[in-house]
């Protein structure tokens, strides 16, 4: 307390005694005016460069699909902070080899560590910080005990009033500077349209360097129950997508996806919908390439969900089955855990 | 640009972290969420798929 009243005095001045330069107050003072200007258009943070697609990609089925058959036993060790543990087991997959997986996740309001182990010793790990409410650094690695197939990123993401930047590096190299670097700005310029910029420098090798940029563009509805982007990346390649929310239960996707180079000429249109019910998900997908999908999400139980995939190719003829079990155990009994939920509500970590 | 000698010890350094994120990562974020729950779990219950 006693430290309070004299910084105050030391700050004040600062601000009511007129700036030695005049040029000085001058452009601060544009500064101001600008920024209070900016401030009074009341546009709305733009959301960042990764979560372009969220909603998209959260409704089509393609992120979520998987064949042969699948169990999840996860155990929620702790409410708050969130610790969690979960074994994963998955077999008789047409596409990826029978696999073990442990992870364990623990997250409070400014960390959250996620880490990943298969039965390879393949280490995959994630690690969020949260500075402020706006700023965040993220840091990922998979680990391999093969040569080559390790990588590491580390990012910071800064939400601003009206804008979003991103910075990445990946693989970055202390000695050479080699690697993979990320810079992304996205800006609202109307209460709907925001548009941004990703640029991308490739240092494969110290005397090898290459930059592109990629362009964004992002439309969402005035009562944000529809979102249409699209991305134009170098080479050509142009993706669309478009979401929307027809009821509070309904939502429907659509993806197209472009490539226009000299030689090469394709494309791929992707339709979607889910269906969120009370116990269960319910999620149908149809694509240019002939496939047919849909994936139910069963609840019997808080505690334990059934999951039913299914995809026909009928260009190629072919067909992939999934089945899968979900099992949440608490560690703690119904009553505690209830009790728990009243006194804290559960954090929400960095993102 | 640094001398062949000082990339030799970056390059040593990097290998070591990796390893010791390679194997550590999964135990510390384990000692973590042992360590900070709330109520604290126990072990047997944190390892084994079944308990």
């Amino acid at each position: 307390m006693a430290a309070y009243p004299p910084s105050l005095s030391t700050v004040e001045p600062a601000i009511a005694s007129p700036a030695p330069s005049s040029s000085a107050s001058k452009s601060s003072n544009v500064f101001h005016r600008i920024a209070s200007w900016r401030y009074s258009l009341g546009l709305p943070n733009p959301g960042s460069v990764e979560n372009l697609q969220k909603e998209v990609k959260s409704t089509l089925l393609t992120n979520f699909f998987f064949d042969g058959g699948r169990a999840d036993l996860s155990k929620s060790l702790s409410v708050n902070p969130i610790f969690q543990v979960t074994h994963s087991f998955a077999l008789g997959s047409q596409t990826a080899a029978p696999s073990y997986n442990f992870g364990a996740v623990f997250a409070n309001n400014s960390v959250f560590l996620q880490g990943s182990v298969d039965h390879e010793g393949n280490v995959n790990g994630r690690l969020n910080q949260g500075w402020s409410a706006n700023n965040v650094t993220k840091a990922q690695c998979q680990l391999s005990s093969q040569v080559g197939h390790s990588m590491l990123q580390a990012e910071h993401d800064y939400q601003g009033q009206d804008y979003s930047v991103n910075v990445k590096a990946i693989n970055p190299s202390p000695v050479d500077a080699t690697g993979i670097y990320m810079a992304s700005y996205m800006q609202s310029f109307t209460k709907n349209l925001a548009l941004g910029v990703e640029l991308l420098h490739q240092r494969p090798a110290p005397d090898m360097t290459e930059t592109a940029a990629s362009y964004l563009a992002k439309y969402t509805g005035t009562d944000k129950n529809w979102i249409a982007t699209a991305q134009l990346q170098p080479a050509g390649m142009l993706q669309a997508t478009y979401w929307q929310k027809l009821s509070e239960k309904v939502e429907v996707a659509a993806d197209l996806q472009v490539i226009a180079a000299p030689g090469r000429r394709d494309a791929i249109a992707t339709l979607g919908t889910k269906y969120d019910l009370r116990m269960s998900t319910f999620r149908a997908q149809l694509d240019s390439t002939g496939k047919v999908s849909a994936l139910l999400e069963q609840r019997f139980a808080p505690s334990f969900a059934f999951l039913v995939s299914g995809e026909i190719d009928h260009f190629k003829n072919a067909a992939k089955v999934g089945v899968g079990v979900m099992i949440e155990s608490p560690s703690m009994t119904p009553e505690e855990m209830n009790s728990m939920m009243q006194m804290s509500m559960p954090p929400t970590p960095p993102q | 640009m640094p001398s062949e000698e000082t990339k030799e010890r970056i390059f040593k350094a990097v290998e070591l972290g990796r390893t010791v994120i390679h194997y550590g990562w999964i135990p510390f974020i384990i000692y973590i969420g042992y360590s900070r729950s709330n109520p604290q779990p126990s072990l047997i219950k944190l390892i084994s798929p079944l308990a």
